[in-house]
């Protein structure tokens, strides 16, 4: 069953059209991302969603039933706001309990709920405090607690791990995921942090330019991503894109970039002559010499070595261009570097995408 | 060069301890990174070694000098802030001469400093840059500069990076990068970002509830913790830990454990149950049946840092996350085969601590010989 069906959404304030058209249907029970960069319109989306406010154009179907028109308390959505503004005269229990008792439900059918939701992300020990006596993590549960209580079919969450620092997000994306797994519900979730997208979706939906460009399970878009933006930004590091142009050369189409030329594989007609981008994933750059023929090797200087614990990222610079790389801190088989080092850098041409337009049009080969 | 040395170091906010009665040294001429999660009083330490708050109790002492009463001034240490302070409405020249001015230094000298940390800083571009032209990555770069060209004998960093555009985040930590590694002065950089201590520390102070946990070179206490603190802390994500790994743990301290396919040892006694610890990314994991693997049930898996996978395994009771190779991941099932690299497990006891005991393979000097006298035997 669809659960979530948003057709042709459009929405403007004064001139500034922030969505243009929006499409997007969600399969009832999946944890769906929508990814957007900060300005991308994913708070708009959420308010046209939640119902608390109206599209220009477009619809809204929920279960299967056109809701555009209603409410957002006719709409029967929980939802968990950015923002995670706590009353801070209420305990934790009763900030928790606060939209049943909003809709009137009978004390002694509240305490139940309360006990359930504080069960699922772990602070029953928390509910008779105040929130000045929580920390901000604490503090966040209990906003999705909260959002969490009105026993629905489908949330709706605005970025709520925003401006958490990584360990509680690390804690927080597993209480999220083994929540929505447990609840059996459909999730519509925003952010624009690519780790997070990653970890929670079993959709993805990316927003840019007041449009869904690209949607689809996290693996299929990090394995054969079709938009630039999409294989950019949903992957942490970022990839790498470098700017070139499609030449036609005595009867073969060549990519031309300043650091390297390679053939091209048509996976759709480019355009010759004109602009392109190369996306190419951090952890296909190799330091070093290339283990096997057949890949492009360019000279390099090294920027900056950053230690993650498990990974090293590399900054390269290439005749000007920055690249990214990351390794594994234990691969044997690459070489480890320093600061302003410089050396050979390799990569397999069928990891080399080429973009048109924004649109996956191919990958690099070995030039004949 | 100086060194930093803190003896019985305490501060109290009213009820609340931010330093506790810390004794350490920071090495003269190093980089220590102080690395812990906000509270952990990292910040308060910095602030007492600049005078910029006096310690309830305890002594400060750079070299052999007890600073404890002196003022911020008469420290002579350079400090850099996390938002940037500079002179707007001048370049960036003037900014980094401001101070060497009030030195009354020649304008030779000056010009010699300047040019010298230009050069450092990669800036040397921007010498007649206005301030207000600058992003502000750029301008903590100025502020970098004119904490360095003084050349005070300590300085002092206060999470510089965090407030500055993604943009120019780059180019400052490879300012600073370049910058700690040649510079001979003692510096002291508080953040709350492993991979920034990670980076740029030559010896990373961990804290935690204003004392220090851990004092180590950054791979030391990333492979190495000696407290679940640090295991959890480091890593993205950190340490997994199996409390009560053992199912049974014989008088010759055999262990039996459903973590492994085949009993091990402990090298020692213990006499409080064990925690095992290990890094998702030593953890093995085979798609298929492996004679020195345990099978586990895939929970999750999810793409991480650089493609790789993040997989959520079930083993009984015990829960562990691995990060594997990118085509490890996407191959694997329902059902997966675990193995726990024994080098790579760190045990804890139950008050968080290493303790002096590790897991060893059982009967380690005879497995060796007898299949290379098995291979030797093959004509």
């Amino acid at each position: 069953m669809i659960a979530v069906e948003l057709h042709k959404l459009a929405k403007s304030y004064g001139r500034k059209e922030v969505l243009r058209d929006v499409t997007l249907s969600v399969e009832s029970g999946e944890f769906a991302v929508v990814f957007g960069l900060p300005a991308s319109g994913k708070s708009v989306l959420v308010r046209l969603l939640t119902g608390l406010e109206t599209p220009d154009q477009g619809s809204v179907v929920l279960r299967g039933a056109d809701v555009t028109r209603l409410s957002a308390g006719e709409r029967n959505i929980g939802y968990v706001p950015q923002s995670f503004a706590l009353y801070p005269h209420f305990t934790v229990r009763q900030n928790i309990a606060y939209p049943l008792d909003l809709a009137r439900v009978p004390k002694a059918e509240i305490e139940p709920e309360v006990q359930r939701v504080a069960g699922l992300l772990g602070i029953q020990e928390l509910l008779d405090r105040k929130p000045d006596q929580l920390s901000g993590g604490q503090k966040q549960r209990v906003a999705i607690a909260r959002g969490l209580i009105k026993r629905t079919d489908i949330y709706v969450l605005d970025d709520p791990l925003v401006g958490l620092d990584f360990k509680l997000r690390e804690r927080l994306i597993d209480d999220l995921k083994r929540t929505q797994e447990m609840l059996k519900v459909t999730f519509i979730y925003t952010t624009s942090d690519a780790v997070e997208s990653l970890m929670l979706a079993s959709q993805i939906a990316v927003l840019d330019g007041g449009e869904i460009i690209e949607s689809g399970a996290p693996a299929a878009l990090y394995a054969h991503p079709q938009r630039t933006q999409t294989m950019h930004h949903v992957a942490f590091p970022q990839a790498n894109l470098i700017n070139g142009i499609l030449r036609q050369q005595s009867g073969v189409q060549v990519v031309e970039t300043p650091a390297f030329r390679a053939g091209f594989v048509a996976e759709r007609p480019g355009q010759p002559g004109g602009e392109i981008q190369i996306g190419i994933r951090p952890e296909h750059i190799r330091i070093g010499q290339p283990p096997g023929a057949g890949w492009l090797t360019h000279q390099a200087q090294v920027l900056l070595r950053e230690d993650l614990g498990g990974e090293e990222i590399v900054y390269l610079n290439a005749s000007g261009l920055v690249l990214t790389t990351v390794v594994r801190s234990d691969d044997q088989t690459q070489q480890h570097v320093d600061i302003d080092q410089s050396v050979v850098i390799g990569v397999e041409p069928h990891h080399l995408v080429v973009f048109q337009d924004g649109r996956r049009i191919g990958v690099c080969k070995v030039s004949e | 060069m100086l060194d930093i040395r803190t003896d019985n170091l305490r501060k109290q906010f009213g009820d609340v301890v931010a330093v506790d009665d810390l004794t350490i040294t920071f090495p003269a001429g190093a980089t220590t990174c102080l690395l812990g999660p906000s509270g952990c009083g990292k910040t308060t330490l910095m602030r007492m070694i600049a005078g910029l708050e006096t310690p309830t109790h305890g002594d400060i002492y750079f070299g052999d000098q007890r600073v404890t009463r002196l003022s911020t001034r008469a420290r002579n240490i350079g400090m850099v802030f996390q938002y940037p302070v500079v002179y707007r409405g001048s370049d960036v020249r003037a900014n980094i001469e401001l101070p060497l001015r009030a030195e009354k230094l020649s304008k030779a000298e000056r010009d010699r400093r300047v040019d010298e940390v230009l050069d450092l800083l990669e800036m040397r571009h921007a010498a007649n840059a206005d301030l207000d032209a600058l992003d502000n990555g750029t301008r903590q770069k100025v502020a970098v500069a004119r904490a360095v060209a003084r050349q005070p004998k300590i300085i002092l960093f206060d999470e510089p990076i965090t407030n500055v555009d993604i943009s120019s985040k780059l180019q400052l930590k490879r300012a600073l990068k370049e910058l700690v590694t040649r510079l001979n002065q003692t510096i002291i950089y508080v953040t709350h970002d492993q991979t920034e201590a990670m980076t740029l520390a030559d010896q990373i102070a961990l804290m935690k509830d204003g004392r220090i946990v851990q004092y180590a070179t950054p791979r030391e206490l990333y492979d190495r913790p000696n407290d679940v603190f640090g295991g959890w802390f480091l890593g993205n994500p950190g340490m997994n830990f199996v409390e009560n790994f053992a199912r049974t743990i014989d008088r010759d301290g055999v262990v039996h454990s459903p973590l492994f396919a085949a009993p091990v040892r402990l090298s020692g006694r213990s006499g409080a149950p064990l925690t095992l610890g290990i890094r998702p990314e030593h953890v093995r994991v085979h798609a298929a049946a492996h004679p020195e693997a345990v099978p586990a049930r895939v929970v999750n898996r999810a793409i991480v840092v650089g493609g790789q996978y993040l997989v959520t395994l079930q083993i009984g009771d015990a829960v562990l996350k691995a990060k594997v190779a990118s085509h490890t991941g996407y191959a694997l099932g329902e059902e997966a085969w675990v193995q726990l690299p024994l080098e790579r497990i760190t045990l804890f006891g139950a008050d968080g601590h290493k303790p002096d005991i590790a897991l060893q393979p059982i009967n380690p000097s005879n497995t060796q010989p007898l299949n290379a006298a098995a291979q030797r035997t093959q004509p």
